[in-house]
């Protein structure tokens, strides 16, 4: 198919008087639910009801959601040292699924829903599609993994809501992913960006592109650059949309960018969101970064009070080309999980990612490797090398290597040794990108 | 001039075998075969029938393969008559990148490969020096 320019796109809005309400009227709405959720947890949950204690504020200090700074935080390990349903604020038998996230110290985190939560996360991502362009018509691939990760799930309850076609594919096996893919004529296909520009690659590889219907990809769960979603994009002639979401607060649908890429839009009206200064608290004005917290509005199950997502961003509220008044939230700066402190410097993954691809010459596919060698921290980057910039002389290709040592050094602020390697030795994810090994032993 | 693949491969065991046996496999001969390593990673320089095709095929099995023209220059079989050649071209002021020698040519003459950054010079000199050039379809 091909891409549609933003110029000729027609905006599909779910919910305009959602979408596009004014802040009065936005501020009004998440106010009154703020009240009640506040009312709610203090009288059945008593992790909240301690800490709002503790902190001396009752449910009847929090008259809007100008008070939300009043309220208590809430951690993933909060979350893990409530496991399993020791958070839950509705009866045993009101809760419909359960869907979780084993994150990257392996300890589950499990997140209840009642069915009305269902429903609801299910509205969300099909706001998120039709965001993307897609209507009841479309067919959409779903190749998010099914299963406790709320990817699969997520998308397929959106479909639903949509009253599209899904085509529940889950992750692996991408050579029936490309059959069904062609087969059943899907429109759309949503998966994590490093496992749509594998299966992009495949695609070119085994000559299917051009026998596609797909003209739209939408694709989360792991940090993306803009240059990725180029390249996804100019190889398979679709547009890609970039979804956020993370389980503790409902799944994918959270927030999602429009055609306009001008940040991903926050469905506020559920998910309240707040930027603050990672070390003060302090909310950030718009455009300034911090640390992203939400506040769930409507949640029954495992509602949560400013829960603290570690992911570095920026807001911006005003109304967007798209017609959209809800907030928008930057590509994130990083995750604290991510980073590395190297010789106490912080490196996130994306700035190799976004200093690689600003040579103009280095395909995304890397590996940081961090090694401790005699007390030292060793930071060593694996690229692979691809025929845009292979040299037939070893000369060149040593030049190579050090121009991208430099350039990784200029961009990190560490040393890094420069491994080049093969093209597809660096294993692709099918779930998650895997960007990081750590090798040092720190006990 | 000659056309040859270059090959990236990564300095460990299997790497050059695994082209070999690819390009064996699908019944390309490979006439010349050089390697230039470094301790992490290296270059296999292949001389082969088809050199397009076999390119086109490296490719689909996922390598980085480069196509380079290089020059194909006999030697006479007579002592001293590389050093003769590398003289010329050294007196003229050429610079040879890399050069290899061919695996077998029965019954023919030997055949060394050489690369250079100033191949139109390096061909002038070789012809002045009566070295007789091999083309593609000549071997
Ligand atoms: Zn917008």
């Amino acid at each position: 198919m091909t891409a549609i320019p933003k110029e000729q796109w027609k905006e599909r809005i779910r919910d305009p008087k959602i979408e596009c309400a004014s802040r009065d009227e936005m501020t009004a709405l998440q106010s009154e639910r703020l009240v009640e959720t506040v009312k709610r947890v203090y009288e059945n949950v008593e992790f909240y009801r301690k800490k709002m204690d503790d902190l001396g504020v009752l449910p009847g200090d929090i008259k809007g959601i100008e008070d939300i700074g009043k309220l208590p935080f809430t951690t993933k390990e909060d979350l893990r040292d409530h496991y399993p349903f020791k958070l839950l604020a509705v009866p045993n038998e009101r809760i419909a699924r359960v869907q979780g996230t084993s994150g990257t110290t392996g300890k589950l985190t499990v997140v209840p829903y009642t069915q009305r939560d269902v429903d609801i996360w299910g509205e969300c991502v099909a706001r998120a599609l039709t965001m993307a362009g897609l209507t009841k018509e479309d067919r959409i691939h779903i190749c998010y993994g099914y299963g406790l990760f709320t990817g699969g799930m997520g998308l397929d309850l959106g479909v639903q809501a949509l009253g599209a076609m899904a085509i529940p594919m889950s992750s692996g096996n991408t050579k029936r992913q490309m059959t069904c893919m062609e087969d059943f004529e899907a429109t759309a296909f949503a998966c994590t960006p490093s496992y749509a520009l594998h299966l992009a690659e495949s695609m070119v590889e085994e000559g299917v592109v051009d026998r596609l219907k797909i003209r739209a990809g939408i694709h989360g769960a792991e940090p993306w650059t803009q240059e990725m979603r180029k390249k996804i994009e100019s190889i398979l002639h679709i547009n890609c949309f970039d979804i956020y979401g993370l389980c503790e607060i409902s799944g994918p649908g959270v927030a999602m960018d429009c055609i306009h890429q001008k940040g991903l839009h926050v469905y506020e009206d559920y998910f309240y969101p707040e930027v603050l200064n990672p070390v003060t608290h302090e909310a950030c004005a718009d455009g300034e970064t911090g640390e992203l917290v939400f506040t769930t509005l409507m949640k029954e199950a495992l509602p949560l009070l400013r829960y603290r997502t570690k992911d570095l961003t920026d807001i911006t509220h005003g109304t967007c080309d798209c017609g959209r008044t809800l907030p928008r939230i930057s590509k994130f700066r990083g995750r604290t999980d991510d980073m590395k402190v190297i010789r106490g410097v912080n490196v996130f993954p994306t700035q190799v990612e976004t200093a690689l691809l600003a040579m103009g010459t280095v395909a995304p596919h890397y590996l940081l490797i961090v090694e401790r060698e005699n007390n030292l921290d060793v930071l060593t980057v694996m690229v692979e090398v691809d025929e845009h910039y292979f040299s037939d002389e070893i000369r060149k290709l040593d030049e190579l290597k050090t121009k991208v040592g430099n350039v990784l050094k200029a961009a990190l602020g560490v040393s890094v040794r420069v491994k080049l390697v093969e093209p597809k030795t660096i294993e692709r994810s099918e779930g998650k990108a895997k960007r990081v090994i750590d090798k040092r032993d720190l006990s | 001039m000659i056309s040859q693949l270059s090959v990236f491969v990564d300095n460990r065991p299997g790497s050059m075998a695994n082209i070999t046996e690819a390009l064996s496999e699908a019944g390309y001969n490979i006439r010349a075969f050089a390697t230039f390593d470094t301790p992490e990673f290296g270059i296999l320089r292949l001389v082969v029938d088809k050199p397009t095709e076999a390119k086109e095929f490296l490719t689909s099995k996922g390598f980085v393969v480069r196509v380079q023209e290089v020059i194909g220059a006999e030697l006479k079989d007579e002592r001293g008559s590389l050093n003769y050649m590398l003289r010329k071209l050294a007196d003229g002021n050429v610079n040879i990148n890399y050069i290899y020698s061919f695996v077998i040519r029965s019954g023919k003459a030997p055949v060394m490969v050489l690369h250079t950054g100033e191949t139109k010079e390096a061909l002038k000199l070789l012809n002045e020096a009566k070295v007789t050039l091999v083309n593609d379809d000549e071997l």
